[in-house]
């Protein structure tokens, strides 16, 4: 992530420095980050809302006036009619494009929120961020997106204060405690996103419409099953996508508990944008397994 | 078992932790990156019997089914079963593919996603690639796609057993419309609606055969963790659907290991179990 804005409102500098400590946790995770030998010295936040620039090119407006928008740079995959019909209602080309802006829109909403929820981190004197929350959701519709990260800055005690950025983690209780335990140390959150516009061809759309086995559909065997291959080529590459944008944020260490979430949303049949997040901890090994014991299968009396 | 002892002595956790934390003053490893879904729990459970996870993979299909024919017909809807066949068959391809690029020896946890529509049928896998601990590839025939958890999966292998696959089976079938005189006749009745009962049946024995027959192409011996997602279509009030889908497994060891489980009280348990209250 890159250089933080000194962007922390003066309000919020005043209630850092207010002494009593806020905290986003349970109190089992309370009594675990104690037991870690944490302090937890305030809940902190970081927001943005994020306006796509090219909101309208998801509209069906769009097709009518390219056929070939692309986004430029990044992934792009064009199919053709092979009927070899002109007309106004026959999709004769269709074009799978990654959409670069609508990645970097989210990119930099979440890298902002994130950032400032750093910056309140290190105005407290954080070492690190344990139980990260982080949210998306539109305001209203009209391409703007809230991104929210919130989480609960710690002090490790008997520790010199922080020379660095502070360490965040999604994770917090026992299950931080056991990554210590097995001998990983988190490094931070990651996050990513990847985004396909799909612009169906014929065949997607009649496929989609349910029209296996005609004549539209191209079928090359005598089954009248199918396989959607243009929106399968661009699901199998937004996954792929998103996975390769999270791993060039790991430099070496791993990814853990990793979330990846699909969602689609249809514009006319066939007419798809795909969209990826995919979320883990970035963790590093500081020691190698401890002997651990062969796991105890247990029956709960409670 | 890799890790069979149990450490000596209680670990001084806020010691670790101050460790952990100095030691990212420090340069980021030169190590290969690894991602998976796995919980802590999961993982360690992994290790503890010399496994560990190496790649986060997927694989997905959609195939098409033919318009109009979820309503009127009789038997077997093949057009669908097929698609959801050939939907699983191809998604399972692709994530046993990623996971050989990858380096894994097979798949575990795969979440299923599995959606019907009047106009296709998908299928979303995604799993975690694992493998033994520094293990090198293996032939990609060898790799093995499940759906059991990792702690399932530690399980299954501690007691001598392994998995194989993931089988899957389906059945569409239609549900004859009734008679207009039958119908009428019927009506002020309590009667059981046998078309109904049947197609469920005929469904249900078509689908659990395929994908025993799954079971038996993979040399294993039965299947465990049977999903089973039954009953009429949302879209086509006259057909109903069976699927049913879990992990192959198979006995490598002589003899199956019986593991003892031990009781244990928990004190972590969110749910109140007593309400002193109705003693009242």
């Amino acid at each position: 992530m890159g250089e933080s804005p000194p962007d922390l409102p003066e309000a919020a500098e005043r209630r850092l420095a207010g002494g009593a400590f806020s905290s986003g946790l349970s109190v089992s995770d309370f009594g675990a980050c104690l037991e870690m030998g944490f302090e937890p010295v305030g809940l902190v936040q970081g927001f943005c809302a994020m306006h796509q620039g090219s909101y309208a090119m998801g509209g069906a407006l769009s097709r009518s006036l390219s056929p070939y928008g692309g986004s430029g740079s990044g992934y792009v995959q064009n199919y053709q009619c092979p009927h070899g019909m002109i007309s106004n209602e026959h999709r004769m080309w269709g074009q799978n494009y990654e959409q670069t802006w609508v990645q970097d829109a989210w990119n930099q909403g979440f890298t902002s929120a994130y950032e400032r929820m750093l910056e309140e981190a290190a105005t407290l004197g954080a070492h690190g961020v344990v139980g990260v929350i982080d949210t998306q959701m539109p305001l209203g519709d009209v391409g703007v997106v809230e991104f929210h990260v919130r989480g609960t800055a710690v002090k490790v005690l008997d520790t010199p204060a922080p020379t660095s950025s502070p360490w965040t983690t999604y994770l917090a209780g026992q299950r931080l405690a056991k990554v210590f335990e097995a001998g990983y140390v988190p490094v931070s959150i990651v996050a990513a996103v990847s985004s396909v516009r799909v612009w169906a061809y014929c065949i997607t759309e009649y496929l989609m419409e349910g029209f296996a086995g005609s004549m539209w559909s191209n079928a090359t065997s005598s089954s009248s099953a199918v396989e959607i291959e243009q929106i399968v080529t661009a699901q199998t590459w937004s996954r792929q996508r998103v996975r390769s944008l999270a791993r060039a944020q790991l430099h070496g260490d791993a990814l853990h508990g990793a979330d990846l979430r699909s969602s689609e949303r249809e514009f006319e049949k066939g007419d798809l944008e795909i969209e990826a997040v995919l979320r883990g901890n970035r963790i590093r090994r500081f020691k190698d397994f401890d002997p651990l014991p062969v796991p105890q299968p247990t029956v709960r009396l409670s | 078992m890799t890790n069979g002892d149990v450490a000596k002595s209680p670990i001084d956790a806020k010691a670790e932790v101050r460790r952990a934390v100095a030691s990212l003053a420090g340069k980021a490893p030169k190590t290969e990156s690894t991602t998976s879904d796995l919980s802590i729990d999961e993982e360690l459970n992994l290790h503890s019997i010399g496994w560990e996870p190496v790649e986060l993979v997927s694989g997905v299909s959609l195939f098409s089914t033919p318009v109009g024919l979820w309503n009127w017909g009789e038997g077997e809807i093949t057009s669908a079963s097929e698609a959801h066949a050939l939907a699983f068959k191809y998604a399972i391809g692709r994530i046993h593919r990623e996971a050989a690029d990858a380096g894994g020896h097979g798949v575990v946890g795969v979440h299923v996603e599995r959606r019907v529509y009047s106009t296709h049928i998908e299928v979303s896998l995604l799993g975690t690639a694992v493998r033994p601990v520094g293990a090198k590839s293996v032939e990609p025939s060898n790799v093995f796609v499940s759906d059991l958890s990792a702690r399932d999966f530690t399980l299954l292998m501690v007691a001598g057993w392994e998995p194989l696959g993931l089988a899957t089976g389906a059945s569409f079938v239609y549900a004859p419309r009734r008679s207009m005189g039958t119908v009428l006749q019927q009506q002020s009745q309590n009667v059981e609606l046998k078309n109904y009962t049947d197609a469920m049946y005929s469904s249900r024995e078509s689908a659990m055969e395929r994908m025993q027959q799954v079971a038996l192409e993979l040399k294993g011996t039965g299947v465990v963790g049977v999903k089973v997602v039954e009953g009429p279509m949302s879209f086509a009030a006259h057909a109903v659907g069976f699927a049913a889908w879990g992990t192959v497994v198979r006995l490598v060891s002589d003899a199956h290991h019986f593991v003892r489980p031990t009781m244990v009280v928990s004190l972590n348990d969110s749910g109140v179990a007593f309400d002193a209250q109705s003693l009242q």
